[in-house]
This record gives C-alpha cells, sequence and structure tokens, in this order.
C-alpha cells in the first residue's frame, strides 16, 4: 500500500513536472538583438584649399607655396576595417590643369605628404583604390592599419603639391585650373 | 530538435548573419569629398636677346655709305595672351649725340639700320607705342600675332651703317648705345 501511494505521488510529480517543463518551453522567447554603428570616415582641408602659383616659370619645378593641410577622422570597426586610406585624384587625369586650349596632365603634377606614403614628390598616375579615384590620376597618400587602439582617431597632414614642367613644351601664357579630388576610404 | 533549441539555433544564426552584414558595410566606408583648387599662372612675356653687345666698325669713310658695322643677331620671343602685332624698336636716346667723339657727334640721322631684305633707313622716326624718342627711333619689324600665334619667336639679323653722305668727320673713336626694345600693339 505504501509502495502503491508512493508510485502515485511519483507519478503525479512526473506528471507535474512534464506539464511545468512543456509551459516552461511555451514561454520561452528569444530575441535577437543587432544594433551596427555605421563606420564613420570624414576628411577636411582645414587650409590651402585653393592653392596659386602667381608665375609659372617653363622648364622648371614650381611649387604650390603653401601646404594642404588636410585632416582625416574615423570611427570604424577595428574587426572588420584592415585599413584607412586616403586618397588624392584627378578626375580627368589626362586634363589635370587646363588653360585654354593647352591641358597639364596630371603626370605633371606631383603631391608629397612627408606623414604619409609619397614622402618625395610623386607624380599624381596611380590608379584608383577600392573604388576611389582615376585609373592614371591618383596618388594614396596614407594608409593607417586600424586596431583597436586606433578604432576611433584622427590624423593631420600636410600635403605638398608641384608643377613638373621639366621638358614640358613652353606654357602659353594665361591661367590653367584644375581640381583635385581627396577621398578616404577604408579596407 | 527541441523548440528551445531550435530558437537559440535560429538566434544565433541571425545574430551570425547581423554581423557579417555589418563586416561588409564598413569595408569600403567613403568618407566626403573635399576639393583643393589649383591655379597657376603663366604671366605673359616679351623678351629682345642680341647675340652680342658690341657691333664694331673698324675705320670711318667720309662721305660714303660704305660704313658698315658688324651684323648683329636678335632673337625676340613673346608669349602673349592679346594683342595683334610685336614690334621691334631700336633707338637712340639722344638723337643728336647717336654716336659721339667728345664734342664730335653724329647724329642719329646718320645711323642707318635694316631688317632682313628691307632697305636701310635712318633712326630718326617717332617713337612706338611709348618705345623710343622721338626722331631717333626705327621700328625694325611688325609681326601680326594672334590666337594661334602668340607664342612664339623670331630671330633677325640687324644691319647697321654710317649713312656719311656729304659729311666729314674728325678723326677719332666714336661710340653709342643703341637701345632695342620691343612693344605689344
Amino acid at each position: 500500500m505504501q509502495y502503491c501511494n508512493f508510485g502515485n505521488i511519483l507519478l503525479a510529480l512526473g506528471v507535474l513536472l512534464t506539464l511545468g517543463a512543456r509551459e516552461l518551453s511555451g514561454q520561452a522567447q528569444i530575441i535577437s538583438l543587432a544594433a551596427t554603428a555605421p563606420g564613420a570616415l570624414s576628411v577636411t582641408v582645414t587650409s590651402g584649399a585653393v592653392q596659386t602659383i602667381p608665375a609659372v616659370v617653363d622648364n622648371a619645378l614650381n611649387d604650390f607655396p603653401t601646404p594642404v593641410v588636410i585632416q582625416t577622422s574615423w570611427s570604424v570597426h577595428p574587426g572588420q576595417t584592415n585599413t584607412v586610406n586616403l586618397i588624392a585624384y584627378f578626375t580627368l587625369p589626362a586634363q589635370a590643369m587646363v588653360g585654354g586650349t593647352t591641358q597639364i596632365p596630371s603626370s605633371r603634377i606631383l603631391g608629397r605628404m612627408t606623414t604619409g606614403l609619397p614622402v618625395a614628390y610623386t607624380a599624381i598616375t596611380q590608379n584608383a583604390l577600392g573604388g576611389v579615384g582615376s585609373a592614371g590620376g591618383s596618388l594614396r597618400l596614407f594608409s593607417v592599419n586600424i586596431g583597436g587602439a586606433n578604432k576611433n582617431a584622427n590624423r593631420t597632414d600636410n600635403l605638398d603639391l608641384r608643377l613638373n614642367l621639366v621638358g614640358f613644351p613652353a606654357l602659353p601664357a594665361g591661367a590653367y585650373a584644375g581640381v583635385l579630388n581627396l577621398r578616404a576610404v577604408t579596407q | 530538435m527541441h523548440p528551445l533549441f531550435r530558437k537559440i539555433l535560429a538566434g544565433s544564426i541571425a545574430l551570425v548573419l547581423a554581423g557579417t552584414s555589418t563586416a561588409s558595410g564598413q569595408v569600403g566606408l567613403l568618407s566626403n569629398a573635399p576639393t583643393v583648387a589649383l591655379t597657376a599662372t603663366k604671366n605673359a612675356t616679351l623678351t629682345v636677346t642680341p647675340n652680342v653687345a658690341t657691333a664694331t666698325l673698324g675705320s670711318i669713310t667720309d662721305n660714303s655709305t660704305a660704313n658698315n658695322f658688324t651684323p648683329v643677331s636678335i632673337t625676340t620671343a613673346w608669349n602673349l595672351t592679346a594683342g595683334s602685332s610685336v614690334r621691334l624698336i631700336g633707338w637712340f636716346a639722344t638723337p643728336a649725340q647717336a654716336l659721339a667723339n667728345g664734342a664730335d657727334l653724329i647724329p642719329s640721322s646718320k645711323v642707318e639700320g635694316r631688317v632682313g631684305a628691307a632697305a636701310y633707313a635712318p633712326f630718326s622716326s617717332a617713337a612706338v607705342g611709348g618705345v623710343g624718342v622721338a626722331s631717333g627711333s626705327l621700328q625694325l619689324f611688325s609681326q601680326a600675332v594672334a590666337a594661334g600665334s602668340y607664342l612664339g619667336s623670331r630671330t633677325d639679323q640687324l644691319d647697321l651703317r654710317l649713312n656719311l653722305t656729304g659729311t666729314t668727320t674728325v678723326a677719332g673713336d666714336y661710340t653709342g648705345t643703341l637701345n632695342l626694345q620691343a612693344v605689344v600693339q
């Protein structure tokens, strides 16, 4: 008899546990949370956005008088971004600067960033990087490896520009104008 | 499969997928694109370059035009943005004493010049475009220029002589300075 009662108790407890388990299983809800902080990347020319050579000299190196001061800021995920790169480029390399019918190609415009990659004057004739720039009309100015320590950071660099007319046909008198584009891209 | 396990698995997959999506979004992240305006100016130029600084006449012959100085080669170069002609002017600052030997003077009217096949003419004309002096100047050439020829140069031989027809000079060394200057008109 005692065994019988004990068995009934066990049976009842088993039912209760089973019912409880089912009830617990039915109430559990899983909500997957995914919040993405978008990366931020900006380039600011803090000075030198207008560069002027007042009197160009033929067959000579003509330096633009002041550097272009560029501040690059980023906030990126270090596990998802290897590098931050700054690119300078001309949209039409064959016509980097134009005056009348005379065109000065980007191969005659040199850039130097002593704190970056082209520490010596280098023609702006590289190809685009990561979809930024133009074929034969670009120059990578710096590439920063991203890690936990610099996932949110900024840097300021000076870009020196030069017009190389050594061996170039004499320029007709007049004004020559062009636009150098700057853009950063992550890789 | 137990419902609880199934949901945990589903949630995990969702999180993994969400993470994957974020990674692809941060590669190729672009910044804004500021620009730098570049301007370079090539100034207009006009230069005159003689090949020698001195022209000499070894022996003066009175009452004659056979008094030729050694020729001078002159290169005139221009790089312009406007104008219709480039003119080269030769002139003496004081026409009455183009050459002097102390108090003995030879006026500019007795000094003649020519370029190329032109006839000799005295340096006794007026200034041109503000270049030269009255009665002491001679336009050596006038070169038409236009948009297609605003960048150019030419080299000419300048022949100089003394026209002493009807003139007798006092013996001695006569020296003077002929100025050359180009002007755009």
